[in-house]
């Protein structure tokens, strides 16, 4: 089957989804395709390619457990029809939700497709020679650029007739640095539901700085082991309400009994200043989306307020089983991916410090900034986010900029102990989220600055 | 898909860029295929099929001391959208400006079996009959229970033609699992999880695999934060080192790293303690990156990269061959993108001479590390820093508790210069056959 156009698929999925009664079994089906532009420039080589629309269909029914089924989309659909089975009276094995209709399509100030190549990587020369000539000391610049165009088509028998069309942009600028024997980078990432103007924000300023932070880098010193009064940058906060508790919150862990948190709900998990979102329907950042690979409408979760958790996060399985309100966090990589409780955009809710306070009023203590990466512990409880860098707090002034910092131990304790969180406005920093280690979805994490007592801090 | 398909689709896009007078183009084609079951604790939760194919263009540009490479990626098959797809890549091939490059040339390579035939054959079988005795195996343990499993199997077919008359025809066959078991007891839980590609049958060990995620499960139960030690010495699990040793030692050994002045390694230098050798073997049975040719049609091959400590080879593919004028390693690999970079194939250590437990019984105080949450080395820096998630603390030659929690933390680069044994045994872990290895001189945190 070669779908041309939007009506010709959406005729087609009505076809094959009328064949099961929705009486009689749950079915849905979604076309995923996606276009990108990938290039790369390092100081040996420059990696192009273009993905001109790979796409592919999935289709899968609920008959007491999921049968799924997946094709490229160049496949013969008539497959699915003999792969997954025609079935009676097991339409009430799931629970039915809100049928709808959408097509929307986000338009970026600047579109890619309007953007000639040569354009795209002329912009990446650029950067990488302002950055390789910016300080003899830079050794070796990488610039990455990457636009994506995700256009998601779904129909299902309860009615939901769906399309989005979602652009997805990113540049990342790794300046290394060398003094001596000591090699050592920082790095500049800019992300989100945007088009080429991503370009307009990256200021020969901005790059200033990433080169500035590499080279800072050479004087980092290694970070002290043991327990501290920490503050931590809304990369880390994001870290933090992502990977080490979002996770656990997953409803499919919840009904796997694997969430240290199952038996939290409605209960105190963090300082009563603490407030945690999930939230797809933010605008144009790298985590939002109108609807999940489920149809869900794209909601906002509120996950923990004033420090009380009050929702899990669900998908349509597990709000089902749960009897809950789904808000459109069942996601898949692609077609060829699996639909798995996903977190979109994850972030403490501001507080009413400013940072300066903040940092005058610890006498010993370590500032982790930069979120590097962080691994969730959804049984145990336990945390492992890593910061770039850090800075070493004496006598309330920021002091020696120290090498990656690893926050650890138990995240309950650590969300309990935080006694402040920063005034300034939400930010969210975009990454990509594996369910384990496969099934990458892009998500963003952020909030503002928060400070926390007696947490385990070491080199990272 | 049958073969006769495979190729009658490689023609059709062979004739469109000949009939494009495309000089230089390279076909790169992979048909896919999975069968997943997944468990919502004991209980099958998804049963997924999917197949997929997808095909990469490569076209150059030939410039004074340069070359021009396009890439494009796509699945229509539509003569329309190829040509538009060659259009591109020629395009990209003109504005590229990449070291000089020439696509490899034909070459005999013997092909080594990568498959195993009773998966091509029958994958709904295989996959049904192991994921249940998986289940079984798992539902005999006592005291603990499993939340989730993931297994599957994949099976991938191959094609690789380029302007040379190159023409390169590869199958593979591999698993991947994913679990967790649970233990539970006076309101305590613990768990063991882990997952993983295995390349061969042989590799999954349900049997052996299961009891022993059991009881590491259980034994988490009674585990306790280490004692810090800015002096430690830790064994690494042969998985443990996986994740230790090819992002950090694997960077530093490539063209690319040495060419891009980021390695640490210069050949002859002593890079690590004189009992590590480790090798890069494309050809390794039971690697899961062994295949007869590497991913622009170079043959695979054994190259040692550290023989006694001292560094004595790079890994090369055709690009930085080229530039640094030697021969390429066949240390080509395909990324996601469609793109070809310098990378490591599958690298073995060679075993030492004592056995893992006479290596714990030598040892005074130490800790034995089977699983971090995440090692994720710096490449460039080789830091790391790790939380605890499976491991123990040895005193007088024993496993005197579990441990959880709390950090180790050190430089890779600095780590395999203060290595002090290395087991008999080893392990195939995805692409890498590794033995237990204790080192000294590192900080553990708490």
């Amino acid at each position: 089957m070669i779908f041309l156009n939007y009506e010709e698929i959406i005729t087609n999925f009505e076809e094959i989804t009328n064949h099961y009664n929705r009486s009689d079994q749950y079915f849905d089906i979604l076309y995923d395709s996606i276009s990108s532009t990938n290039i790369v420039k390092t100081p040996s080589a420059e990696n192009f390619s273009v993905n001109t629309k790979k796409s592919g269909i999935v289709a899968r029914s609920f008959l007491g457990s999921w049968k799924e089924v997946a094709i490229e989309a160049s496949g013969d659909m008539n497959i699915i029809k003999t792969k997954i089975p025609k079935v009676s009276n097991n339409g009430n094995l799931i629970a039915e939700f809100d049928s709808w209709s959408l097509n929307k399509e986000i338009k970026s100030k600047i579109d890619p497709a309007n953007v000639p190549i040569d354009e795209k990587i002329k912009r990446v020369r650029e950067i990488y020679k302002y950055v390789k000539n910016a300080d003899e000391r830079i050794i070796n610049v990488q610039v990455k650029y990457l636009e994506l165009l995700i256009e998601r088509i779904f129909v299902n028998n309860e009615g939901c007739k769906l399309r989005q069309v979602i652009p997805r942009t990113r540049v990342f600028v790794v300046p290394i640095a060398k003094e001596g024997s000591v090699v050592d980078y920082d790095y500049f990432v800019k992300s989100g539901e945007i088009g080429f103007e991503i370009f307009d924000s990256i200021e020969n300023e901005v790059l200033d700085q990433a080169v500035k932070n590499s080279l800072a880098m050479l004087k980092a010193e290694l970070p002290p082991a043991g327990r501290n009064t920490i503050i931590l940058d809304s990369q880390m906060a994001g870290l933090i309400a992502h990977e080490s508790f979002g996770h656990g919150l997953e409803a499919d862990q919840i009904l796997r009994d694997r969430s240290y948190l199952k038996q939290h709900l409605n209960k105190q998990v963090a300082s009563e200043i603490c407030t945690i979102y999930d939230t797809p329907s933010i605008e144009k950042k790298l985590g939002s989306y109108f609807f999940d690979d489920e149809g869900i409408k794209a909601g906002h979760n509120i996950l923990v307020e004033n420090g009380i958790l009050k929702n899990f996060i669900y998908d349509r399985r597990t709000a089902s089983e749960l009897k809950a309100t789904p808000q459109g966090n069942g996601r898949r990589e692609s077609f060829a991916h699996p639909v798995n409780v996903r977190m979109s955009n994850t972030y403490f809710g501001s507080g009413d410090y400013k940072l300066e306070e903040m940092i005058s009023e610890i006498k010993d203590g370590v500032m982790l900034v930069h979120g590097f990466f962080g691994m969730e512990d959804p049984l145990g409880g336990g945390m492992q986010c890593t910061s770039k860098k850090g800075y070493l707090i004496k006598n309330g002034e920021k002091t020696k900029i120290l090498k990656a910092t690893a926050l650890s131990g138990d995240v309950l304790e650590m969300l309990k102990n935080i006694d402040a969180v920063s005034k300034d406005v939400l930010k969210l920093d975009g990454g990509t989220c594996g369910k384990g280690t496969e099934d990458m979805v892009p998500v963003t994490s952020g909030g503002s600055y928060l400070r926390a007592k007696n947490a385990l801090v070491s080199p990272g | 898909m049958n073969e006769e398909m495979s190729t009658e689709r490689l023609d059709r896009i062979e004739a469109i860029l000949k009939s494009k007078k495309i000089q230089e183009f390279e076909i790169f084609f992979v048909e896919k295929s999975l069968y997943e079951t997944i468990f919502l604790k004991d209980k099958t939760e998804n049963e997924r099929e999917i197949s997929d194919f997808e095909y990469f263009l490569r076209i150059l540009t030939q410039k004074e001391n340069k070359t021009g490479i396009g890439v494009v990626k796509g699945n229509s098959l539509e003569s329309s959208q190829i040509k538009k797809n060659i259009d591109t890549c020629v395009l990209l091939s003109k504005i590229n400006s990449s070291s000089k490059y020439d696509f490899p040339s034909k070459v005999n390579i013997s092909p080594i079996n990568t498959a195993d035939k009773s998966i091509l054959s029958d994958p709904l079988t295989i996959k049904k009959d192991l994921a249940e005795v998986l289940i079984s195996e798992v539902n005999q343990q006592k005291d603990v229970s499993p939340t989730f499993l993931r297994f599957r199997t994949h099976s991938n077919h191959s094609f690789l033609r380029n302007s040379n008359e190159l023409k390169l025809e590869a199958r593979k066959t591999y698993f991947f699992m994913e679990f967790s078991l649970k233990a539970q007891e006076n309101g305590k839980l613990s768990e063991f999880w882990d997952c993983g590609y295995y390349k061969e049958k042989e590799h999954l060990k349900l049997n052996e695999r299961v009891s022993s995620w059991a009881r590491r499960a259980k034994d988490t139960l009674r585990a306790v934060e280490p004692t810090p030690s800015d002096n430690a010495l830790v064994i690494f699990s042969p998985s443990v080192l996986k994740k230790a040793i090819n992002p950090v030692i694997g960077i530093h050994a490539l063209g690319q790293a040495h060419a891009e002045k980021i390695s640490r390694f210069n050949i002859g230098d002593v890079v690590a303690s004189e009992n590590i050798n480790i090798i890069d073997d494309g050809l390794l049975e039971g690697g899961l990156s062994s295949n007869s040719w590497d991913s622009e049609g170079n043959p695979h091959q054994l190259t040692e990269v550290i023989k006694n400590g001292v560094f004595q080879n790079r890994l090369y593919d055709q690009m930085y061959a080229m530039l640094e004028e030697k021969q390429s390693t066949g240390n080509a690999k395909r990324a996601e993108s469609g793109t070809v970079v310098n990378g490591i194939s599958n690298f073995k250590i060679l075993p030492g001479d004592i056995s893992f437990n006479d290596m714990i019984s030598d040892i005074k105080e130490g800790y034995y590390i089977d699983k971090f949450s995440w090692l994720n080395p710096d490449e460039v820096s080789g830091n790391f820093g790790a939380e605890i998630r499976n491991g123990y603390y040895i005193k007088n030659g024993e496993f005197l508790n579990p441990i959880k929690l709390g950090n180790v933390s050190g430089n890779i680069l600095e780590m395999v210069k203060n290595c002090v044994y290395i087991s008999k045994e080893r392990e195939f872990i995805e692409n890498t056959l590794f033995p237990y290895m204790a080192f000294k001189n590192l900080n553990v945190s708490s």
